[in-house]
C-alpha cells in the first residue's frame, strides 16, 4: 500500500521536486505558487494537461506523403546515376525535417504549457525506443510521437496495441515484413523482454508462436497506414503464455497485459523514470497493485504515485541525475532563456549522449548515472557555458578564416548566420539588490539553480572568484551563472 | 617544454582563431569541431613517439549487434550451411579462402592479410552455456564474464583495474566514445571516456597572461574537488558472495555501481577523474601523427586516436572501441559486407599504423559480439539471433590460424537451430590475461577457466 504524503510534507521542497519529475523544473516564482495551490490542486494543475489549450502548430510537412511510395519505387527502376541521386534528395528532404522535429519537440518542452505531458512522450519514446536511423521517415516518427502524446496516460491494452501497429515501429523491428512462411521474431521478442515483460518472464517458445500470431501485422506503403493482411497471418493454433487458439496480435497484447508480470513491468520502469531508482520488490508490488486498481490506465495510477510519501522520501529528492533532454529544458526553464536555434539544441543533447528520434537501440537509453561519463560531463560544463553566455554577436567569416579568402569562408559564413545563442538575461534572474551583493547574488543562484546549498568550499571558491573582480558587468555574472552550473551539483535533480 | 610551448599554441589556436573573437569562444564544440577540421592548419604538426613505456597494450573491440560468425568465417564447402542459407549463403567463388572447408568473407581482405602475415588468430566457436539471445543480457555476461544465470556488479575489466592496476590513475582505461561498457564498471578507477581530445577539457574565457591565474578555471577546479567525507571504497577483489547477489542490483540504476551512496557521489568522482586527466590527453594526443591510410569511417577515426595515443606514451593498459550494426534481421549481405569491410581495412591501417611507430609488440587486439545468429536465414534476407561464434586476436605475438574446433552444422549437433560453443569466451579471457597482461585470472574472472592461449 502507498501512504499518501502528509498535509505537512507539501511544502517550497516537495513542490519543487515535483515539477522538477513531473515536469522539466521552473523558476522560484512557479515553484511558491505551485506550492501556495496545496498537493491536490498542484497535481491537477500538472496531470490534467487536456484542459490546457496547447496553440504549438503541427509541423508544416507533418502530412502524409501518399505519392512517395510510387516515387521511390520509381526511383529504383532508374539509371544507377540518376537513381542514386533521386535518393540522395529523397533522403536530404526526410534528414531535414528530422532535424525540425527536434527542435519542435524540444521547444514544446522548454516553453508549452503542458510540462507533464511532454515528460510522459519524452518517457514513452524512450519505451518503445524507435530510431529514425532505421525508419528513415520523418513523418512516421511525428506521428509515432504524436500516438505517445495522445495516449501518454491512458489504458496500456490501448497503448501497447496501437504502438505495435504504428508505422515507424512496424519498420523498426520489422513486423512489417513478417509472413507465414517464415515469421520474423524481431517484435514478439522485443514486445515482451522490453516492452512489457522483462527478460526471464517467457519462454522462447513464447517468442516463436508470439511471432506467428503477430503474423499478417503489416504497413501499406501507398496509404502510410496500419494494415491487417489476412493472407499473410497464420491461422493455426499457437500456445501462447499458457492461452491456446488461433491467436492474432490483438489477442498476444491482451494476453501480455493480463499478465501480473506486466504491471509489475511498466509500474517499475516509471517509477524509476519519475523517482530516479529502480523500486524495491515490495515498492514494486504495490505500484503493480494501484496500476491494477486503476484498470491499468496510467492517469490515474500516476496520480496516485506522484500522491505517495514514498515519492518524496530524503533518498528520492535531488538523487537523479538529470538526462540530456531534462539537463537542457530545465536550464532554459529555470533561467527563463529560449533554447538554441532547433539544431544547435538537438546536437547538444546528441553530444551528452541523448539523441532524440535516434535512441541507441530498442532498450532506449540506460539513463541514471550511465548519462556521466569524463566525456559527457566535461561537455555538460562548456555547453553551459554555451546557453548561458550565448553569442553576444553574430559571427561572420572573418571569425574563423585563417587565411583571408581561404577555402570554406561562404560555408563558414552559413553556418555562423545560424550560430545566434541568446544566453541569460540577468536582470530577469537577479533583482538589482541581488546584483549587488555577492552573498546574495550566490544564495540566489543556488536557490534558483539547486534548489540546495553548496558546501562550504564550493562556496568559497565562487566568493573568491567574484572577490577578483572590482565590479560585476553582466557577462561576469553570467561566468557565475556557468560556474554554478559547472558543477556534480547542478547534475542532479 | 616543447610540448608545453605546443599546447599553449594550440590553444590560443582553439580559442582566438578559430573562434574568432573573444566574444564568440561559446560557440559550441560541435560546430568548432567543424570549424576546425575545414582547415588544414588544425592538423596536429608535432611528432614525438615516446616508447619508453614497454608494457603490454590490450584493445578491446566490441562489435556491437550479434555478429553472424557463420557468414564472417565461412564453412563454404559445407553443405548443411549452403541448404540454410539459400539467399543469403557466401558461395566458394567469393570466399578468401583459409583452408579447403572455410574462409573469410569476401569483404575481408584487410583481415586475410593480416591472417597469411601470421598476425591473426581466428578463435572458432565462441560462446558460453545457457546462451542468452537478448542483445542486452547477452552483451552484460560478456562485459561482466558472468554465468549466464548470474547478475555480476563490475565488468570483467574492472575487476582487472581493481586486482592488477596499483593507484588510481583513471587513465588505466580509455573508452573511445561517450559510454562507459559494462566491462569497465569498477570500484576505482573506472577509466576515462572521450571521443575527441580536443574539446576534453573545460573551456574558460579567459586569456591569462603566462603567471597570471585563470580565475575561471581555478573557480571550476574547486567547485569539483572530491569532498573527502564520501570516502572512496577500498580496491580489494569484488568477486564475494555479496557482491554476486543479484539482490544488491535492484535498488540501483541500470545495475551500475552505486556503492549504495549519491548519485552526486559518483558524478563526484568522474568530475575528478576528467579533470586530472583532461590535459594529460590533450598533451599526448597531439604528440604524434597517424603514419597509415585509414578508411573513412567512425570506427577507423576511434582506431586512428588509439594509435596516437599510444604513439604519445599515454600510459593506459586498456583501450575500448566499438563499431555497431550487426543487428542484421533483414536485408543483411548489404550491411554486412560494409562492416566487415570497414573492420578489416581499418584494423589493418591499425597495424601497419603500430609497426610504424614501432609499437607492434606491444598491442593484442581482441574482438568480442555479444553472440552470432541462427543457422537458418529468415524472410527477409537475414538472420535472426542466434548462439556462439568466432572471436578474432590480432597481433605480432599472436599465436596465428585457426583455434579451437568449427561448429558442427549438422541438424542433430544444434541446439534449438544454434550451433554450439566449443570454446567458452572467459578461457579466451583467462588467455589474454594470463599471456598477456600477465596476471592471474582466476581472480578476476572469480573461478580458473583452462586459458586459450593466444600468444
Amino acid at each position: 500500500m502507498l501512504k499518501p504524503l502528509s498535509k505537512d510534507g507539501w511544502n517550497y521542497e516537495t513542490a519543487a521536486h515535483l515539477l522538477n519529475r513531473a515536469g522539466f523544473g521552473g523558476t522560484p516564482d512557479e515553484i511558491a505558487r505551485l506550492t501556495d495551490l496545496g498537493h491536490d490542486a498542484a497535481l491537477s494543475s500538472l496531470l490534467d494537461y487536456e484542459k490546457i489549450p496547447n496553440p504549438t502548430p503541427d509541423p508544416v510537412w507533418a502530412v502524409p506523403d501518399l505519392g512517395r511510395a510510387e516515387r521511390l519505387k520509381a526511383i529504383q527502376a532508374m539509371a544507377p546515376e540518376a537513381k542514386r541521386q533521386a535518393q540522395q534528395a529523397e533522403q536530404r528532404a526526410q534528414n531535414q525535417h528530422i532535424i525540425e522535429l527536434r527542435g519542435w519537440w524540444l521547444d514544446r518542452m522548454a516553453r508549452g504549457p503542458r510540462p507533464f505531458q511532454e515528460k510522459m512522450v519524452l518517457f514513452w519514446h524512450g519505451h518503445f525506443a524507435t530510431s529514425y536511423d532505421k525508419v528513415r521517415d520523418a513523418y512516421f516518427m511525428w506521428r509515432q510521437n504524436e500516438l505517445f502524446r495522445r495516449l501518454a496516460t491512458d489504458y496500456w491494452l490501448r497503448l501497447i496495441t496501437e504502438a505495435g501497429k504504428d508505422p515507424a515501429m512496424l519498420i523498426w523491428l520489422d513486423q512489417a515484413q513478417s509472413h507465414k512462411e517464415h515469421p520474423n521474431e524481431n517484435y514478439a521478442r522485443e514486445v515482451m523482454e522490453l516492452f512489457s515483460l522483462g527478460e526471464g518472464h517467457y519462454t522462447e517458445k513464447d517468442v516463436t508462436e508470439g511471432a506467428r500470431a503477430l503474423t499478417g501485422w503489416s504497413l501499406d506503403r501507398q496509404t502510410e497506414q496500419f494494415i491487417y493482411r489476412p493472407f499473410f497471418h497464420d491461422n493455426d493454433d499457437k500456445i501462447f503464455l499458457g492461452h491456446t487458439g488461433n491467436l492474432n496480435g490483438d489477442d498476444m497484447m491482451a494476453q501480455i497485459v493480463r499478465q501480473p508480470q506486466a504491471a509489475v513491468f511498466i509500474t517499475g520502469k516509471l517509477w524509476n523514470f519519475f523517482a530516479g531508482q529502480p523500486p524495491a520488490d515490495d515498492l514494486n508490488k504495490a505500484l503493480a497493485d494501484a496500476f491494477i486498481e486503476n484498470a491499468r490506465c496510467f492517469k490515474p495510477f500516476l496520480r496516485v504515485m506522484f500522491s505517495s510519501e514514498e515519492f518524496y522520501s530524503d533518498a528520492i529528492i535531488r538523487n537523479q541525475v538529470k538526462s540530456p533532454v531534462q539537463w537542457l529544458v530545465g536550464t532554459a526553464r529555470m533561467l527563463q532563456c529560449d533554447l538554441p536555434p532547433g539544431f544547435i539544441s538537438a546536437a547538444i543533447i546528441r553530444s551528452l549522449g541523448q539523441d532524440l528520434f535516434a535512441p541507441p537501440n530498442v532498450k532506449g537509453w540506460d539513463g541514471g548515472i550511465t548519462w556521466i561519463t569524463t566525456n559527457t560531463l566535461l561537455e555538460r560544463y562548456n555547453d553551459a557555458a554555451t546557453l548561458v553566455q550565448g553569442t553576444t554577436q553574430q559571427l561572420t567569416a572573418s571569425d574563423f578564416a585563417l587565411k583571408p579568402g581561404g577555402a570554406g569562408g561562404a560555408v563558414l559564413e552559413k553556418a555562423a548566420q545560424r550560430v545566434h545563442i541568446g544566453g541569460v538575461d540577468v536582470s530577469k534572474i537577479l533583482t538589482p539588490d541581488e546584483r549587488d551583493d555577492k552573498n546574495k547574488l550566490v544564495a540566489s543562484l543556488q536557490h534558483r539553480l539547486l534548489q540546495s546549498t553548496f558546501s562550504n568550499e564550493q562556496d568559497k571558491a565562487l566568493s573568491d572568484f567574484l572577490d577578483s573582480r572590482p565590479t560585476l558587468n553582466d557577462a561576469d555574472i553570467r561566468n557565475v551563472v556557468r560556474l554554478v552550473m559547472s558543477t556534480p551539483d547542478y547534475q542532479v535533480t | 617544454m616543447k610540448n608545453e610551448i605546443t599546447l599553449q599554441t594550440r590553444r590560443e589556436f582553439l580559442r582566438t582563431t578559430v573562434l574568432g573573437s573573444a566574444l564568440s569562444w561559446t560557440v559550441p564544440t560541435f560546430l568548432a569541431d567543424t570549424f576546425a577540421a575545414l582547415h588544414g592548419e588544425a592538423a596536429d604538426s608535432a611528432t614525438q613517439i615516446v616508447t619508453g613505456k614497454d608494457a603490454t597494450i590490450l584493445v578491446v573491440l566490441q562489435m556491437a549487434g550479434g555478429n553472424d560468425g557463420l557468414n564472417t568465417v565461412v564453412p563454404y564447402s559445407n553443405d548443411y550451411y549452403h541448404n540454410a542459407r539459400p539467399r543469403i549463403g557466401q558461395t566458394a567463388d567469393k570466399i578468401l579462402k583459409l583452408n579447403g572447408d572455410i574462409g573469410f568473407h569476401g569483404a575481408m581482405t584487410g583481415f586475410k592479410n593480416l591472417f597469411d602475415d601470421g598476425n591473426l588468430a581466428v578463435v572458432q566457436g565462441v560462446g558460453y552455456p545457457n546462451p542468452n539471445r537478448s542483445h542486452f543480457r547477452s552483451t552484460e555476461i560478456w562485459q561482466t564474464a558472468s554465468d549466464s544465470d548470474v547478475i555480476e556488479k563490475y565488468g570483467w575489466l574492472g575487476r582487472y583495474f581493481d586486482n592488477a592496476c596499483a593507484g588510481a590513475d583513471p587513465t588505466v582505461g580509455v573508452v573511445i566514445g561517450r559510454q562507459l561498457p559494462e566491462s569497465f564498471f569498477a570500484k576505482t578507477p573506472q577509466g576515462i571516456c572521450f571521443d575527441n581530445p580536443q574539446n576534453y577539457r573545460f573551456m574558460s574565457p579567459e586569456h591569462p597572461q603566462p603567471g597570471q591565474t585563470d580565475t575561471t578555471e581555478a573557480a571550476y577546479e574547486k567547485l569539483n574537488e572530491l569532498e573527502m567525507s564520501s570516502p572512496l571504497p577500498d580496491g580489494g577483489p569484488s568477486m564475494t558472495p555479496d557482491d554476486n547477489s543479484g539482490g544488491s542490483i535492484g535498488s540501483l540504476p541500470a545495475g551500475m555501481p552505486m556503492q549504495g551512496g549519491k548519485a552526486v557521489d559518483f558524478i563526484e568522482r568522474t568530475a575528478l577523474d576528467a579533470q586530472v586527466s583532461s590535459e594529460e590527453v590533450r598533451t599526448i594526443a597531439a604528440r604524434v601523427q597517424n603514419q597509415a591510410v585509414y578508411p573513412n569511417s567512425p570506427f577507423a577515426n576511434s582506431l586512428k586516436l588509439v594509435a596516437k595515443l599510444i604513439g604519445g606514451g599515454l600510459p593506459t593498459r586498456i583501450y575500448y572501441v566499438s563499431q555497431g550494426g550487426y543487428d542484421t534481421h533483414t536485408n543483411q549481405v548489404a550491411t554486412q559486407q560494409r562492416l566487415l569491410q570497414d573492420l578489416g581495412d581499418s584494423m589493418k591501417a591499425f597495424v601497419d599504423d603500430m609497426r610504424a611507430q614501432g609499437n607492434m609488440q606491444r598491442v593484442l587486439v581482441m574482438t568480442f559480439s555479444e553472440f552470432g545468429r541462427r543457422v537458418n536465414e529468415n524472410a527477409n534476407g537475414g538472420t535472426d539471433h542466434g548462439a556462439a561464434a568466432p572471436m578474432f586476436i590480432v597481433g605480432n605475438k599472436v599465436r596465428a590460424g585457426l583455434l579451437g574446433r568449427y561448429p558442427s552444422l549438422a541438424p542433430q549437433d544444434l541446439f534449438e537451430g544454434d550451433i554450439k560453443y566449443n570454446v567458452d569466451f572467459r578461457q579466451v579471457y583467462a588467455g589474454v590475461l594470463e599471456d598477456w597482461l600477465k596476471t592471474k585470472s582466476a581472480p578476476i574472472l572469480g573461478k580458473q577457466f583452462d586459458p586459450l592461449h593466444v600468444v
